[in-house]
């Protein structure tokens, strides 16, 4: 870690951590309001994972009930910058599973809604689904989460105020 | 260097290594501080993810299903009344269609409930079971097992038959509720009315099943499957999935 900020330009020390700081707010804030959506109402999450068929039904109906929250806590870690490694570890992995499940259900002919925005998974009558655009959106986001694990944590990070991440590694080496 | 330097140094060097101890121990200080710190902020965040879950598993605790059930009362019109004698108010409207996944979500969750309140005489439930699919092979699928149910002349038989299509509701993706399947469910609910397989296999309700599903989503305006209504008024999502509120919302009409 001495040797990197060397080998960087000086502007890409400057961006990098603003970079951080976009890729967090936009992934973080797409998993709160993914989560907001569902919370209110578990069952609809239960029956979007139970209808992607990749799961057995109690294991589907555990995963329903912890999805919402789990991406509630995850997104406001990540917005305000705490712990942003794990957090953007999980949110890169729920990503790529999201991105994986939209493949299978493709892949297999299931004709269903995501149910990434809340929805019981179901698509409404003369509805198309969408899975290109899912996975793009998806992937985009998965590729957010690493880079945020790459150059955590970024400016406004909570982990940099406290001195746990990023910032910590500044103030050793500065001594 | 060396001789010089021997002398020279003693004193100095004894001070600079105290420095470096104490900043030693200073940044072990620091990094126990960043540790503690860490693992605080990981404890609160799994601690608010296994309460977010556990609150959502509790809303969504079913009740316990009584052995017995209320009186069920197959309509002329094609819908099924569960209730003890004289028990008219409040009327709760289950719109379902067999084929719905939402909907054997909500028979799986909150089925259990609306059973037990028509039995201890807290409310009059109506199952209208509707054919909403346009498409296939859902469309089919719901219409054979509405079919088969529509050939129970039986309230308990059919409530029996209902419950084991909802178990055994297949993928929409798939043909499924085959005769074949629908006469073993039928013999299992202890269905004894003497033609039921053939009722079954020839699809004998199948355009009566299709006229009232249309009237009734026209009439009742349903756009969604399940559909539930107290006393005439749709019961918000959120409730109807959560038993202990559903109960509360019931009884509070009851009253």
């Amino acid at each position: 870690m001495t040797a990197s900020p060397f080998l960087l330009s000086r502007k890409a020390t400057v961006t990098i951590p603003w970079v951080t700081t976009v890729a967090r707010l936009v992934l973080g804030g797409v998993l709160i309001v993914a989560g907001g959506l569902k919370i209110g109402n578990p069952a609809d999450s239960v029956v979007a994972v139970k209808a992607y068929q990749l799961l057995p039904d109690s294991i589907a109906i555990a995963v329903g009930y912890a999805l919402p929250i789990l991406e509630i806590v995850v997104g406001l870690l990540l917005v305000v910058g705490l712990l942003t490694r794990v957090a953007g570890v999980i949110a890169g992995l729920l990503m790529f599973a999201f991105v994986f499940g939209i493949a299978w259900a493709w892949a297999n002919g299931l004709r269903i809604d995501c149910g990434c925005f809340g929805g019981g998974g179901q698509l409404g009558a003369g509805q198309e689904p969408t899975y290109l655009l899912d996975i793009v959106r998806d992937f985009g986001l998965m590729l957010l989460g690493v880079w945020a694990v790459s150059f955590p944590p970024g400016r406004f990070a909570l982990d940099g105020a406290l001195g746990i991440e990023g910032g910590a590694r500044d103030d050793e080496e500065d001594q | 260097m060396n001789t010089k330097g021997g002398r020279t140094n003693t004193m100095p060097k004894s001070a600079r290594e105290k420095i470096k101890e104490q900043q030693a121990a200073a940044r072990a200080r620091d990094r126990r501080k960043r540790m503690v710190t860490y693992v605080t902020a990981g404890v609160v965040a799994v601690a608010a993810v296994g309460a977010g879950w556990w609150y959502s598993a509790m809303n969504s605790k079913s009740e316990q299903a009584a052995a017995q059930l209320a009186p069920v009362t197959i309509q002329p019109d094609g819908s099924i009344a569960m209730a003890q004698a004289g028990v008219n108010s409040p009327v709760v409207d289950i719109y379902e269609d067999f084929q719905c996944p939402a909907c054997q979500e909500l028979e799986r969750v909150s089925g259990p409930t609306f059973k037990n309140l028509a039995l201890e005489g807290k409310a009059k439930v109506v199952y209208h079971p509707i054919t909403i699919f346009s498409q296939e092979p859902t469309r089919s699928n719901s219409l054979r097992a509405a079919n088969a149910a529509r050939c129970i002349t039986e309230g308990k038989q059919w409530m029996a038959f209902h419950d084991l299509l909802f178990r055994n509701q297949p993928v929409e993706t798939e043909t499924g509720f085959t005769p074949d399947q629908l006469k073993e469910w039928g013999k299992e609910a202890g269905v004894t009315a003497p033609d039921f397989d053939a009722c079954v296999t020839g699809e004998k309700n199948r355009a009566a099943q299709d006229a009232y599903s249309q009237r009734v989503i026209a009439d009742q305006k349903i756009d969604h499957t399940p559909t539930v209504k107290l006393n005439g008024t749709e019961i918000d999502n959120g409730v109807v999935f959560s038993p202990r509120q559903l109960r509360d919302e019931i009884t509070k009409a009851a009253k």
